[in-house]
């Protein structure tokens, strides 16, 4: 018969390795030794989901300008999406006159574009305040946001019979049906995870080793 | 400007890393403040704690052999430095001149 201590819940570490900000070696070590004492399947799980939220929140704190950065990108669009989104193609280039495809990704690109922009600045007077702040790491952000809201731009051709229904009374309309909250908190992350990406300089991730040495 | 004082679960977790000496790693340090308060401290609000407290050098922590009853994960021990041994004295000294101002409390049922 096989020992139930040796096969601690896989999900629970694998969720600890993947979703957990910072070094966790030893607290799965730690969580490892206290399941094959006594402990259960259920505390594992309880311990991995507090570590994930404490370091989640520490990075968060850690890293306040690409919150602030996240918040903002999220924002604007939402102040400004009915006023600027229509008119910001006139406003920047005469996409249609465009050959094909550059007339398409303009069209399509565009409004990715300027949110991936628009809250580059905030961004940079953040890092300059946490003093961190570097050229490499706006574009970095940038071009890092620009492909991830692309990429949500033309997987939605894909998921949209998943995630979309028919408008009643306008049958060549289709509404989202994910829930506003969870699209604000998809935007978020993705704006966060475009800024932490973007700005993890090597000077940085150094002094990070070299304080656990 | 780095925080220089001491919140009560960072005060603990010191107070155990000084007791176990050279043992101290997350699994006996939860253990120590089990015995101790009789609270059980969820393993991440530990590590959390250490890192704010190593942030503030208060402690020092080093990496030790991977061992096979944790999966080949090595233990991380911390290790007290004297800034954090300052900051304990300190933390006594400001507790016992608030205590000694209270002297009702004690011996009192309620």
């Amino acid at each position: 018969m096989t020992d139930r201590r040796s096969h601690p819940p896989k999900g629970a570490l694998w969720l600890l390795r993947h979703a957990y900000f910072g070094k966790n070696e030893a607290l799965e070590g730690d969580l490892l030794e206290r399941f094959r004492e006594k402990q259960s399947a259920i505390w594992i799980w309880r311990q991995v989901f507090i570590a994930i939220t404490l370091g989640t929140l520490s990075a968060f704190r850690e890293r306040w300008p690409e919150v602030c950065y996240a918040i903002i990108g999220v924002a604007i669009p939402l102040a400004f999406e009915k006023r600027i989104y229509p008119s910001g193609f006139r406003f920047w280039l005469v996409w249609w006159r465009l050959p094909w495809p550059f007339s398409q990704l303009v069209m399509e690109l565009s409004a990715s574009f300027l949110m991936a922009l628009a809250a580059a600045p905030f961004l940079a007077v953040g890092l300059v305040i946490a003093q961190r702040f570097r050229w490499t790491y706006i574009l970095r952000t940038a071009g890092i946001n620009l492909t991830l809201i692309t990429l949500v731009h033309y997987s939605f051709d894909y998921l949209s019979p998943w995630i979309t229904r028919p408008v009643p009374g306008y049958p060549h309309q289709r509404m989202i049906i994910i829930p506003g909250a969870l699209q604000l908190l998809a935007f978020f992350l993705m704006f966060f995870v475009a800024a932490w990406l973007g700005s993890r300089g090597r000077r940085h991730l150094t002094q990070k080793s070299g304080q656990s040495a | 400007m780095r925080r220089s004082h001491l919140g009560e679960l960072e005060l603990l977790i010191l107070l155990a890393v000084v007791r176990l000496e050279d043992n101290a790693y997350g699994v006996p340090i939860s253990k120590t403040l089990i015995e101790l308060t009789g609270r059980e401290v969820a393993l991440g609000s530990i590590y959390a704690a250490l890192e704010r407290l190593e942030h503030k050098g208060f402690v020092t922590s080093s990496i030790g052999e991977p061992t096979p009853e944790r999966g080949g994960r090595a233990k991380r021990y911390f290790r007290i430095t004297q800034e954090g041994l300052r900051a304990i004295r300190t933390t006594r000294t400001a507790l016992n001149k608030l205590w000694s101002r209270i002297p009702l409390i004690e011996g009192r049922s309620t």
